[in-house]
């Protein structure tokens, strides 16, 4: 008896146990609380422009992320350095690496404007698929003119690699065999296959210049490439390509009429904190400290003020800065132009009430804060060596960010684009006028000053090339730099911009002259290597000659 | 030590159940609570520091908020979920912080993959059986009482320099810049530091019968660290019930456990408990001539530094709190229905919860320099874990024959959830964190990402099965499987991972030819080969996501989250599989004076988890989660344990352990994925060393420390660019003079590796009529420790900052320094140490006389009490993941994963010397 009451209870337990299995779940958790899975997410309309945005973004972080194409650019040039600083700024000799030209294959500046350029590039990739394919619900009258606009994008980012890198993989599609490994492409082969992307898709875009293609690629901003394409085709492809630069300028200037692009009245107004409605505009990478809040998203200020600037500019964070300018270079400005008057920050400095500022570090302590026109090497400053970065306006009361928009293209350099290679082509009295039109603005109270003329843009430069630090001082001077004059209009004009080295490269200067700390260091150096990361991933990557 | 005090006879658990010692076929030891380390240790870890051949034990910082590091038989996954052993407590997965040690009645650790392949993918680097001490059938109703106190050192101090010092260093003409004499003299590290107090109650309650017992325990800890203001303050209670009807054919227990847990935070993000590393970081970095406070009472600061605050300021113009509850119910049936077969139910649920709340005030450095005028922050994070786990046992024995087979099923889920706001712009100090609304920046509209929450949801199912046979107990076999699927692999081909596992032992001394020897007591060999195994630690690697983490876009004069794929997907992504063998002795000999066991491991990894660097394009990203490569650890442990001396009033027991582990990476590529250069960069140095720490290559150990070889310094004053900087040793193994030095990856070297290559550890305990005495020693041998702390504080370019004395002597008797700071071999200095680490000594009263008293102890005790060894810094065992780092572009960083072993971090809280005094009473 007792035992068949076990055996009963035995069976309900058996039961039990079997009931539990097959309820209780042999279901995998398979809800996410803050990620969509693709496969069961139906984009609208409504999501298009979430969608579609995010190529555009990655243009931000290539640009002004801690060590990338701003540094590859500017640092490595003649009109900026980031010296070693009584408040550090060593980071184990990056800086001192960029400025002497020995960057190694894996320095930060190498990796991020590749890994970077490259996000960009696959998100148009990606975008072209999805749009292709279905992917993203655009409407049929608009697929052309977006992939359009996404190729331009991908172009621009090419252009990036092309003038940094030369040899890189061209990839233009998003769905690739498993295992697919890009294979490299000469440098000419990366400046055609850009030229042809730029020219048959510039007619397909939109040629308004408005809010709606404000920060977009449209015609004008695909123009301006192009031209900056054709500007450094002599460098980028073995065969130069003046006239052709000349006629893209052209085509923008002309169009002028119903563009409204034209020069602003004041240098400044381009660089203000809400420049967003600047005529000479012609494609933004659009900030606000707010929404673009990436880690050293635009802190060019952080990065070049002294922490005593925080009183000037009532700063939210005291900046810690070391970025300045090159001496040598701020000697070549004449001081009433007001581009040397507005977009360097010298001499003493003041709080926003008018208190005077006063130095707290190194052997300045105690002493004025007021930037002087001297660094004593890459390797040594004091607090008050060299002046600082203020081409992009300050606001008053700004965060560890800016909200200036970067004017990647405006119209002064499609005007300076084609005086250059009027003077490349004979026709320096020509090119003269467009650059006297240009430096009008700057010198309005000696008009006078603002006319260059077609000789004086024929003869050198008036850079005081050499070595000329605390340990030692060397003379080579600029005076036999071809189109030297030119060189120096473009380094007034464009200083600050991240685009210094390509202008030194293509006026053949980059790795022949010597300044502050830096000797030339080799031929190779006007190309960046391929990072050995990437050639670490792909096989078919050969290393860039010299590196 | 861990097999001497468990006897043949014993019982050892070994997963879903227990066996008889003479028995298992596999590796398992078992640490009692008499042999535990003793004195006021950080964690259940602690207990068993020295105690396992082959469990390294790391308590790599004197934080007592912080817990230990456990590795087991060496690294055995790369990136996936499982890095540390399984612990369960009482059956119930938990980890070691979170049981009170006085509770423990005993702890086993299931080495080797046969005997964990039960536990499939949880298991695979080990197990650890937490097992509290149980209600039992009393013959009385007792009472026991333990407590004790304690107070700590700091164990080794840096030699950093005094006022005095740095007013020479000025005078000799070393400091001309950046740092000036202040006028006072400041001893930093004094000012945060204090003599701290700790104690621990603990009540235990027994009572009931043989068919209804309890127990009840209550347990208060208040941990203060060294420095002011860490603390870790514990009160927990646990209740356990058993009742057995139907002549024991039925039984019941219940066992709840709840605990409350009050620690200092530092609020930089949500739940970032314990001390402020960087507070000590610029205790290290203080000008010692500077004040800690101005004449008229504010803090003394030099704020336009870069990275420079006071940090006497920064400790009391801050406040954080952490208030975390942890509960535990666990309630389970047995039942017998027939002698022979069992069937069991564990149901448990589990739950964590806490609440951080963080504030600065209008003095912090924050608000001085960086205008929040006052910053608060609150959070807090809930985690839920429930299980059932149902198994049928059948054992029977026919003749000489012995069979047991155990089927089951398990279902383990995990909810998460946390939220976390910052606010700041007060009106006032005088409310912290508990009025958060008050602050007026999240109503500015100027910030984005103020306010933030997160859930995710994982499950666990699993079917396993044993079988074991024995013949006259002689012939061991044991055979178990275990299907398993995690809903981290949902969405990929196949989440589910099959994990088989035989053993076998030989039980020589059982045999006919053995019978007349004397000298041994018991033979056994023993084999195994288990697979255990791993899944990714993230969920939905396998499919396509989306998500709003991209950034913002401007589009047509508004601003917009933009919506991108988040990850590569890998569709085939699977489990990691760690297959072990393990080949072992174990004996006793001479009437079991002396015993042991000897055990040889071999365990492959195939298909390691790890974000492989991918082209991108044509990848979405440079990263894919992916199943490539072999990994490899092989080594050999041996336990011995001898009792020299055992009369009635003296007994001595000594024990000695030996571990090896020999760690390679087998490979990294497959058809798919592949590493045309053979090569990992792991690990990340801080800022200013912006570059990766370690270099895993194929056929290499983990561990490889990888930077620049100095083989000189330039000492000729003519030659400026190089007089004074580092002469390294070139790709060609030639001296190359600083200024020709392009600091490239292909000039950096393997300096060191920071994985020990083998441990050792000696116990003894001593006996003496009343009075006992034990000393546990343990060292590590043949590995680097790369001394940061020296590469940082000891480069005279760092003159911002303060320096150790050292700082200004000749490099190499030649010069002082002048480079920059570099991660080079000049900071890799030999690692090994021998510590005398626990020393006790107790006292038995006799109780027989006293009426009420049934047994009393005292005792004293010391830990981490005394270290030999050659590295300079703090201590050179140092966290086996390095703690703070900042990734660099192309660097693989898996903090988490012990690729980059061997970092003395100089922001790392200094370890500590112990005293406890402690009082054991039954009542």
């Amino acid at each position: 008896m007792n035992n068949l009451k076990y055996n009963i209870k035995t069976g309900i337990a058996v039961v039990a146990v079997l009931m539990m299995i097959n309820s209780s779940c042999t279901k995998l958790k398979d809800t996410s609380y803050n990620q969509i899975i693709s496969s069961e997410f139906t984009p609208t309309v409504a999501d298009l422009p979430s969608l579609t945005g995010a190529p555009y973004v990655d243009w931000r972080g290539l640009l002004l992320q801690w060590n990338t194409l701003y540094r590859a650019q500017e640092v490595s040039g003649d009109e900026m350095l980031t010296p070693a600083r009584p408040n550090g700024w060593v980071d184990g000799g990056v800086y001192r690496r960029i400025h002497e030209h020995k960057w190694t294959t894996d320095d930060d500046i190498v990796i991020n404007v590749w890994t970077r350029a490259y996000q960009g590039i696959t998100n148009c990739n990606r975008i072209i698929y999805q749009v292709q394919t279905g992917g993203i619900p655009v409407a049929a009258k608009d697929t052309t003119s977006l992939i359009a606009e996404m190729r331009l994008l991908r172009a621009s980012y090419y252009w990036v690699l092309c003038d940094m890198y030369g040899n890189v993989p061209i990839v233009d599609k998003f769905d690739v065999p498993e295992g697919y490994l890009p294979q490299q492409n000469t440098r000419k082969e990366v400046y055609d296959f850009i030229v042809k992307e730029l020219t048959t898709n510039i007619p397909l875009v939109s040629a308004d210049n408005n809010q709606a293609t404000y920060g977009k690629f449209n015609k004008w901003a695909g123009l301006t490439l192009l031209a900056k394409m054709y500007l450094n085709a002599g460098v980028y492809s073995g065969t130069p390509a003046w006239d052709k630069c000349i006629s893209t300028c052209d085509e923008i200037i002309n169009a002028t009429g119903t563009t409204k692009i034209a020069l602003e009245s004041n240098q400044k107004n381009v660089f203000i904190t809400e420049n967003q409605n600047s005529k000479e505009i012609i494609f933004a990478l659009p900030f606000d400290s707010k929404y673009v809040s990436d880690w050293n998203s635009f802190d060019v200020h952080m990065q070049t003020l002294d922490p005593g600037n925080q009183a000037t500019y009532n700063l939210e964070y005291s900046p810690w800065g070391g970025v300045c300018a090159v001496p040598q270079f701020i000697s070549t400005f004449d001081t009433t132009d007001a581009r040397y008057v507005d977009n360097y920050i010298k001499y003493q400095q003041y709080a926003a009430n008018g208190d005077k500022l006063y130095c707290t570090m190194g052997s300045f302590s105690g002493k004025p804060l007021s930037f002087r026109n001297y660094v004593g090497g890459v390797d040594y400053s004091d607090e008050v060596d060299g002046f600082r970065l203020g081409k992009f306006e300050i606001a008053m009361g700004a965060s560890n960010r800016l909200s200036n928009d970067w004017p990647l293209f405006r119209y002064a350099d499609v005007l300076m684009m084609k005086a250059e290679c009027l003077l490349r082509t004979g026709k320096a009295d020509q090119a003269a006028e467009i650059v006297s039109e240009v430096r009008a603005r700057d010198f309005k109270s000696n008009p006078d000053k603002a006319t260059v003329t077609g000789a004086q843009l024929l003869g050198g430069s008036s850079y005081d090339y050499g070595l000329r630090n605390h340990l030692q001082s060397t003379e080579e001077g600029g005076s036999d730099i071809q189109y030297g004059r030119m060189l120096d209009e473009l380094g007034w004009e464009f200083c600050q911009e991240a685009r210094r080295r390509t202008d030194m490269v293509r006026f053949g200067v980059f790795t022949k002259k010597s300044w502050l700390s830096h000797s030339p260091n080799g031929d190779y150096r006007a190309l960046y290597p391929i990072p050995q990361s990437e050639i670490a991933k792909n096989s078919n990557l050969k290393q860039n000659p010299g590196y | 030590m861990a097999e001497e005090t468990i006897g043949i006879e014993e019982v050892v658990a070994i997963g879903y159940g227990t066996m008889k010692k003479a028995d298992v076929t596999s590796s398992v030891a078992t640490v009692k609570s008499d042999n535990f380390v003793k004195g006021s240790v950080t964690d259940a870890g602690q207990l068993l520091s020295g105690k396992v051949a082959g469990l390294s034990i790391i308590s790599p910082n004197g934080d007592p908020t912080g817990s230990t590091q456990i590795l087991l038989r060496g690294n055995t996954s790369l990136m996936g979920a499982n890095q540390n052993p399984l612990v369960l407590i009482d059956g119930i997965p938990g980890d070691m912080k979170t049981v009170p040690t006085q509770d423990i009645e005993s702890i086993d650790v299931l080495k080797d993959g046969s005997a964990a392949a039960i536990y499939g993918t949880r298991g695979t680097n080990g197990v650890i059986f937490i097992t509290t001490k149980p209600a039992t059938a009393v013959s009385r109703n007792t009472l026991e009482y333990s407590t004790y106190f304690s107070t700590q050192t700091i164990a080794r101090k840096l030699d950093l320099s005094t006022a005095a010092d740095f007013r020479a260093q000025m005078k000799a003409g070393y400091r001309t810049t950046e740092m000036f004499d202040n006028g006072a003299s400041t001893d930093w590290l004094k000012e945060i530091t204090r003599t701290p107090l700790t104690q621990s109650h603990n009540l235990t309650f027994r009572g009931g019968d043989k068919n209804t017992n309890y127990l009840v325990s209550v347990n208060y800890n208040n941990d203060e660290g060294i420095f002011k203001k860490s603390y870790n303050q514990v009160f927990s209670g646990r209740a356990d019930f058993n009742h057995s009807m139907f002549n024991d054919k039925l039984k019941f227990n219940i066992n709840v456990f709840s605990s409350s847990t009050k620690y200092n935070n530092h609020g930089a993000g949500n739940g970032d408990g314990g001390f402020n590393s960087n507070i000590y970081r610029q205790v290290t970095m203080q000008n010692p001539t500077s004040p800690v406070k101005n004449a008229d009472g504010t803090w003394f600061q030099e704020l336009t530094k870069f990275d420079y605050q006071n940090p006497v300021s920064d400790l009391n113009e801050s406040d954080g709190q952490s208030n975390e509850s942890n509960s535990r119910y666990k309630g389970s049936v047995i039942f017998n229905p027939i002698t022979g077969l069992k069937f069991t139910g564990v149901f448990s649920y589990g739950k964590r919860m806490r609440e951080n709340g963080y504030s600065e005030t209008k003095q912090n450095a924050t608000t001085l320099r960086d205008n929040r005028n006052g910053y608060a922050s609150i959070g807090g994070e809930e985690s839920i874990n429930r299980l059932a786990e149902l198994t049928a046992e059948y054992k029977k024995s026919i003749g000489n024959h012995n069979f047991m087979i155990l089927g089951g099923y398990s279902y383990e889920e995990n909810d998460y959830n946390n939220y976390y706001m910052q606010n700041w712009d007060f009106p006032t100090d005088k409310f912290g964190c508990n009025d958060i609304q008050l602050g007026q920046a999240i109503s500015s509209g100027k910030y984005d990402n103020m306010i933030s929450s997160y859930r995710s949801s994982t499950n666990l199912i699993g079917f396993f099965g044993r079988f074991t046979y024995n013949y006259n107990e002689k012939y061991l076999l044991m055979a178990s499987l275990r299907r398993e699927e995690a809903s981290q692999l949902w969405g990929t081909k196949n989440p589910w991972g099959t994990f088989p596992a035989v053993s076998v032992g030989w039980r020589i001394t059982k045999e006919e030819f053995m019978k007349n020897q004397k000298l041994f007591n018991d033979i056994k060999l023993r084999a195994g080969y288990g697979v255990t195994g791993s899944q990714p630690s993230s969920s939905f690697l396998g499919v396509g996501i989306i998500d709003y983490g991209y950034g913002y876009v401007y589009s047509n004069g508004k601003w917009i989250k933009t919506l991108v794929p988040s990850q590569n997907a890998n569709p085939d992504l699977k489990w990691e599989e760690k297959r072990e063998t393990d080949l072992g002795v174990d004996f006793s000999i001479l009437n079991s004076r002396i015993s042991g066991s000897v055990d040889y491991y071999n365990r492959q990894i195939h298909n390691l988890l790890f974000d492989y660097a991918v082209p991108s394009p044509p990848n979405l990203y440079n990263m894919t989660m992916a199943n490539v490569g072999v990994m490899e650890n092989k080594g050999l442990e041996i336990m011995l344990n001898f009792v020299p001396v055992k009369t009635n009033d003296i007994e001595w027991n000594t024990s000695v352990g030996y571990s090896t582990n020999k760690n390679k990476l087998v490979s990294l590529s497959n058809d798919i994925y592949k590493l045309s250069t053979g090569y990992l960069r792991v690990g990340a140095i801080f800022p200013p060393i912006q570059t990766f720490s370690h270099l895993l290559k194929v056929g290499g150990p983990v561990g490889d420390f990888y930077g620049f070889k100095v083989i000189g310094i330039g000492d000729d004053p003519t030659d400026v660019a190089n007089y004074g900087q580092w002469i390294y040793e070139g790709a060609d193994g030639k001296p190359v003079k600083y200024s020709d030095f392009g600091h490239a990856f292909e000039d950096k070297k393997v300096i060191g590796n920071g994985l020990p290559k083998f441990y050792m550890s000696w116990t003894n305990n001593v006996r003496y009529k009343n009075w006992d005495f034990s000393i546990t020693q343990r060292g590590a041998f043949k590995f680097q420790v790369a001394n940061l702390q020296r590469m940082m504080l000891e480069n005279p370019t760092e003159s911002q900052y303060n320096v150790l004395r050292t700082a200004y002597n000749k490099v190499f008797g030649k010069t002082q320094l002048k480079s920059p700071v570099e991660f080079n071999s000049y900071y890799i200095e030999k690692g090994d140490y021998w510590k005398i680490d626990n020393i006790t000594l107790g006292y038995n009263f006799k109780t027989s006389r006293i009426k009420f008293i049934q047994s009393m102890r005292i005792y004293a005790s010391s830990l981490n009490t005394f270290m030999i060894t050659g590295y300079k810094g703090i201590d050179p065992e140092v966290s086996l993941r390095n703690p703070t780092s900042y990734a660099q572009a192309g660097v693989v960083q898996t903090p988490t994963a012990g690729l980059d072993p061997g970092m003395d971090s100089p922001y790392k809280y200094p370890t500590t010397r112990t005293f406890t005094i402690g009082l054991d009473v039954t009542f």
